[in-house]
């Protein structure tokens, strides 16, 4: 929503985390980003994409993390400072890449941009990416606040290139979601040039900067990895993104980074202790100014790290704390160690005031908690809230292809399963698509593990296996593992649910949708071709069709030996058709008359099971009833409906 | 009627291997169809009560309160149920006596029953194209002879009476196997409340039958010959020993100690050869009377038709001889005493009889009666 | 309607709503008024998975000066709390109210999904917005929602409570600070929300 192209130095700017950390990289001067969606990251590509052409700047939704990171590092290797931005998933998949280029070096700054997402709001794990950059030698920074976000992504390009090193500028979700005040700098206006200099040289032809080639075994880069590290350390050491607040001798030190600090430090102020507690910020993470922390691990017996999700920082200082002289005065650490940290979840204000209030022996009592009866009459209320849980929004396709998957394994009667993937089709866990999913791990995963499953008949395995994959995830992660299944003749289907977006982080484009990240079209890539040239058999289905979709799934699921066959259920998400018509497909209505609700015959098929949003039970009445402020006049719920009470009338 | 639903149906009915699936609980609600020769549920149903546990004929039936239903007095020892009439008959009709087994008199008795506005259809089984039998309702002569030929297989006939709209008042015949009209017999006596009035169903036709062929016998069949040209199934009484497949051009035939293994278990739990609870019964001629149709007429609705059809020339009857009732009421009470036996064998205590509502009294009777 | 200066710094506000109601957008056009005004704001929308239907809050805290606030309240620490929708500000007062916290909620119950097919209750809606006024110093029902479909699109209504927080006299913002933001952020249905935003001034007497 913020305008961050905007050439506005000194004037003070309400950004997002995310929308701070593209507005660092354009102060950086920038010339290349890539990027696939995954919240909590989405909104940096988000940011710069629209302004890129105008930038001169080179943005991409890349089909998955792998390729957008090695091509942005291809920019950097031509001169180009590139960024890639990803959620903690990401980097996970980025790893073989990124410790290879590490080890043999960069050429322009190369930033990775990782935003976590603790407590796991957002994603099928809950992860702390900091320890890779521990275990690959990546210089890691954590920017506290809106501005750091700006300011920490522009000076890691400036420390990527000092050091020929990528960098690492860590997120989470709390941060990357905060809007803050964000003083804005100048945007450069140098003109860049890319070129790739280490190419064959006729006369020096063993010369080579990027490649291990013959000359050199992976241990000499090893070797020289650790030389630049330790460059890496001395320049880190001085950062003034760590700094120290509070008083000289202190009964307790916090150290934290991260978001975390701004808990930590409102906490303090909370609690009344600015005489009491200190605390220290690290903006550099890793490697950890060792001098700086050192220097002020004395003001205090005692230490408390705050940090999410792992005891990171903690463990560094642990280290660090080991390898003091043995005359020297050990704090008591306290963290998520000792348990006064929670360690798993997300941080947050109250979690850190109870952490620090617990471990000074001190009471709190909220502004709430004070009031004894407040706390009684909202402590009843809070039974009777309803909880909101996520579902399918009203027209979604995944309703009905869930639906009619439902039936066609009910019907087919051998236990048959589906393997699931990330996206809105992971919704297939719950209740909206009828709790079919029954694994699900990571992009690609779904038809992964059903290639497994597939080559078990040997041991008895009789049930059918539906692997189940969006469009988005089927060219990010799918296609290999189809192609493994179709080759080795394993036996499953592949049910594409192909809504045409990707949904679940905001509708980027992919290579289905036709539409780059820009805004510029492009040839759409045809999923159906591209499985059928694989040789296996692909039937297309309208997931509206239940009837149909649903013999299609059974028969193949009747078919003998070998992958059983792609089913393509194609039709647009309803979020993206409605704002493309602006209006409902049908006027839908129950007929009262029609409809038996609780009664057996029904006993409330239509919103006890099938349950859409627009669906609404009315328990006085005892029939159900469309809510139009919420109903998208799909009309699948009239095909649902066996007593014909649900009425759908062409608008 | 204790309360009970599709999860209760599952467990005490279909997963113990009694279910004879006559489609009488298929597409009640959208909670239970019929699939590939098996009921399949495919939500879950939260009701404590319901009307696919209380109709099945494998649930607790009690057999006397039908009988009052159905004739008015209590349900007896009788071998093959109450008789007012037992002759033997064929249609007269050329078309119908081509396409109909044996003599083609249900056939004829429904068509008449149509054309004289006694009903307006007819609940029946018709065959698809792989000779699958499914429930179909017949509103006129065509679709009548359409339906005609027995396939052997259970048919999940009732499932066309649960699609009939609640608020029709179509008058309806019913032609079924024994469990087809033990469910609907059921319904008399216990009026459903959410589904078709079963005021309307004015005719009930049963068949006589021994058992059915299920559980892959259809697949057996679709290996060895190509069912779209099949015509008509037959297997002929004793002393024959095949199951016969005719097409336009020839019949073959599989010996029936080849396909005795495809005999659906649920029947050895039946106790009714001659669909007692019907209107009329009617059934094969047999190896003496090859050609026509033994028929039982048991109530008032049953012979008033019967009277219609005589004097419309549909028909031609004759008397049947004492021999044949006997052997005829022989058969019964075997089918009687050995499906007692099997249940107690299951039950494993002559006091549990599984779903039946038959006195210990009678039981005993019946196991104890001279053939 | 303007006040002076903070009340209290850091000024800790919650717009709580269910996806697809516009709270993110109204949380953002009123940091971005703040932010205008010269104050210090951190904006935090909670909204978990990015889907519709699910429960949204966020958290703004303003203040005179440059203090990196966190993005969370704690406990009981809200001075205001606007609900778009009665459940979400109850849930949102069961964590984070207090006897002195003023509130301005939506008539309007949107259904969760568990109400929707009959598994859980919503609570009688009489019962709730009475409770809503038993917990705040200082309360205001209403009838957004209505209002907005006056106007033609039940979207309106985060505008028109927009007003009405303007009219409760608690923000040092007035009409004009936020008639500069609207203009600059949804200058097509700027006239419409123009009137949304009167609207809702005029049903807290403004």
């Amino acid at each position: 929503m913020a305008n961050i192209e905007i050439d506005a130095p000194e004037t003070n700017q309400l950004l997002l985390g995310n929308e701070a950390i593209a507005r660092g990289a354009l102060e950086a001067g920038i010339g290349f980003a890539t990027a696939y969606p995954g919240t909590p990251s989405s909104e940096i590509m988000g940011s710069l994409a629209p302004i890129a052409k105008k930038m001169g700047i080179y943005a991409e939704w890349s089909v998955n993390e792998m390729v957008a990171f090695e091509a942005a590092a291809g920019a950097s290797l031509a001169n180009i400072r590139a960024i890639s931005s990803m959620k903690g998933n990401g980097v996970n998949v980025i790893s073989d890449f990124l410790i290879n280029l590490q080890m043999t070096g960069i050429g322009k700054g190369l930033v990775l941009v990782v935003c976590d997402d603790p407590g796991g709001m957002a994603s099928s794990n809950e992860q702390d990416t900091r320890p890779i950059a521990k275990w690959l030698n990546i210089p890691l920074l954590e920017p506290s606040t809106a501005q750091e976000c700006k300011d920490m992504t522009k000076w890691a390009f400036d420390l990527s290139e000092e050091l020929g090193m990528v960098c690492m500028v860590r997120s989470v979700i709390f941060l990357s979601h905060t809007r803050g005040n964000v003083r804005l700098d100048k945007l450069p206006k140098k003109k860049k040039e890319a070129y790739f200099a280490d190419i064959y040289d006729v006369d020096n032809p063993r010369q080579s900067k990027f490649t291990c080639g013959m000359q050199f075994h992976p241990y000499k880069q090893s070797e020289e990895l650790l030389k630049k590290f330790a460059k890496a350390s001395a320049k880190c050491e001085s950062s003034p993104f760590n700094w120290y607040a509070g008083p000289d001798k202190t009964e307790l030190l916090i150290i934290t980074s991260g978001i975390c600090w701004t808990y930590s430090t409102e906490a303090v102020k909370i609690l009344n202790l600015q005489d009491k507690v200190g605390v220290l910020k690290l903006g550099v993470t890793w490697p950890l100014p060792e001098e700086f922390v050192k220097k002020h691990l004395v003001k205090s017996q005692k230490i408390l790290f705050v940090e999410e999700i792992a005891p990171f920082v903690e463990r560094s200082v642990m280290e660090l704390v080991a390898n003091l002289p043995p005359e020297s005065i050990r704090p008591a650490l306290h963290g998520k160690r000792s348990g006064d940290v929670r360690a798993w979840g997300e941080q947050s204000l109250d979690l850190v005031i109870q952490s620090i209030a617990s471990v000074m022996g001190i009471a709190y009592n909220s502004r709430q908690s004070r009031s004894i009866e407040y706390s009684q009459k909202v402590r009843e209320i809070s039974e009777i809230l309803p909880h909101r849980t996520l579902t399918f929004c009203p027209g979604c396709p995944h309703r009905a292809s869930f639906w009619a998957i439902k039936n066609a394994l009910q019907l087919d009667g051998r236990n048959g399963f589906v393997t699931g993937d990330i996206g809105c089709t992971a919704m297939g866990m719950i209740s909206p698509g009828s709790f079919q999913v029954r694994t699900y791990y990571a992009m690609g995963g779904g038809v992964g593990i059903a290639g497994g499953f597939g080559h078990l008949g040997q041991f008895g395995f009789t049930q059918p296996v539906i692997a189940v994959s969006g469009d988005s995830t089927f060219f990010h992660a799918s296609i290999p593992g189809l192609i493994n299944g179709i080759w080795n003749q394993s036996n499953f289907i592949l049910a594409i649910l192909d809504n045409d977006a990707t949904a679940m982080t905001g509708f980027q484009p992919h290579p289905g949708t036709g539409v780059k990240a820009t805004g510029e079209s492009g040839e759409k890539i045809s999923i159906e071709a591209l499985c059928r040239s694989l040789g296996v058999s692909v039937e297309v289905c309208d997931p509206f069709n239940i009837k149909m979709t649903t013999a299609t799934l059974l028969s193949l699921m009747a078919g003998a030996g070998g992958t059983k066959g792609v089913v393509l259920m194609q039709r647009e998400c309803e979020l993206v058709r409605a704002h493309k018509d602006r209006k409902k497909p049908y006027q839908m209505y129950i007929d009262p008359n029609r409809c038996i609700g609780e009664a057996c015959g029904c006993n409330r098929l239509c919103t006890r099971i099938f349950s859409c949003p627009g669906l609404v039970w009315d328990r006085e009445a005892a029939k159900a009833r469309i809510d139009d402020a919420v109903c998208a006049g799909c009309g699948l719920c009239a095909d649902i409906c066996t007593q014909e009470a649900i009425i759908r009338e062409e608008v | 009627m204790e309360g009970k639903t599709s999860k209760e149906l599952l467990k005490d009915v279909i997963e113990t291997g009694l279910c004879v699936l006559c489609g009488g609980c298929c597409d009640c609600c959208p909670y239970l169809v019929f699939h590939n020769g098996r009921i399949v549920r495919l939500h879950q149903c939260t009701l404590s009560e319901g009307e696919c546990y209380q109709y099945c004929p494998r649930t607790y039936t009690d057999l006397d309160a039908i009988s009052r239903q159905v004739f008015g007095v209590p349900y007896d020892d009788s071998e093959i149920g109450i008789v007012k009439e037992i002759l033997l008959a064929r249609s007269l009709d050329e078309e119908i006596q081509e396409k109909g087994q044996d003599g083609g008199t249900v056939t004829t008795l429904l068509s008449v029953a149509i054309a004289e506005g006694i009903i307006d259809g007819v609940v029946e089984t018709k065959m698809d194209d792989d000779k699958t039998p499914r429930g179909f309702i017949a509103r006129n002569r065509e679709e009548l002879l359409a339906c005609t030929g027995v396939s052997y297989e259970p048919s999940p006939a009732l499932e066309a009476l649960n699609h009939l709209s609640k608020e029709s008042t179509e008058r309806l015949g019913i032609v079924g196997l024994p469990c087809h009209i033990a469910c609907v017999s059921k319904m008399k006596t216990y009026p459903p409340k959410n589904r078709v009035n079963i005021d309307n169903v004015k005719l009930v036709i049963g068949l006589f039958c021994g058992w059915t062929l299920a559980h892959g016998f259809h697949q057996f069949l679709q290996d060895r010959f190509d069912l779209s040209q099949a015509i008509k199934f037959d297997i002929p009484h004793h002393p024959g020993h095949t199951f016969d497949v005719y097409t336009k051009s020839d019949k073959r035939s599989i010996e029936l100690d080849e396909i005795k293994q495809y005999i659906n278990k649920a029947c050895s739990y039946c106790l009714d050869m001659t669909a007692e609870f019907a209107d009329i019964s009617v059934g094969s001629g047999r190896a003496m009377f090859s050609g026509w149709n033994t028929v039982i007429v048991r109530t008032k609705a049953g012979a008033e038709l019967m009277d219609i059809v005589k004097a419309k020339h549909a028909i031609e009857t004759r008397a049947i001889p004492v021999e044949s009732i006997e052997n005829l009421r022989d058969a019964a009470l075997n089918k009687k005493k050995k499906s007692l036996n099997n249940i107690i064998a299951k039950t494993g205590d002559t006091e549990d009889l599984l779903y039946l509502g038959l006195s210990r009294n009678l039981a005993d009777k019946l196991l104890g009666k001279k053939n | 309607m303007s006040i002076k200066d903070l009340t209290k710094d850091p000024l800790n506000l919650i717009i709580a709503g269910v996806g697809g109601q516009g709270n993110v957008s109204m949380s953002f056009l009123i940091g971005k008024a703040l932010v205008k005004k010269g104050y210090f704001v951190t904006v935090f929308d909670n909204y978990g998975a990015s889907q519709r239907l699910g429960a949204v809050a966020s958290h703004i805290k303003i203040s005179k000066e440059a203090s990196n606030n966190s993005p969370l309240l704690h406990e009981g620490d809200a001075d205001i709390i606007v609900g778009l929708e009665p459940v979400e500000l109850l849930r949102n007062l069961s964590r984070f109210g207090n006897p002195d916290v003023m509130t301005i909620t939506n008539s309007r119950p949107v259904y969760p999904i568990g109400v929707i097919s009959g598994e859980v209750e919503y609570p009688d809606l009489n019962r709730a917005l009475e409770t809503i006024g038993m917990l705040s110093a200082k309360s205001w029902v209403i009838h957004a929602t209505e209002e907005a479909l006056k106007l033609g699109d039940p979207i309106f209504a985060n505008v028109i409570l927009l007003g009405a927080l303007l009219g409760s006299c608690t923000l040092p913002l007035d009409k004009n600070s936020v008639e500069e933001v609207l203009k600059e952020q949804l200058p097509k249905a700027f006239k419409m929300n123009m009137v949304a935003l009167s609207k809702g001034l005029e049903l807290v007497g403004q």
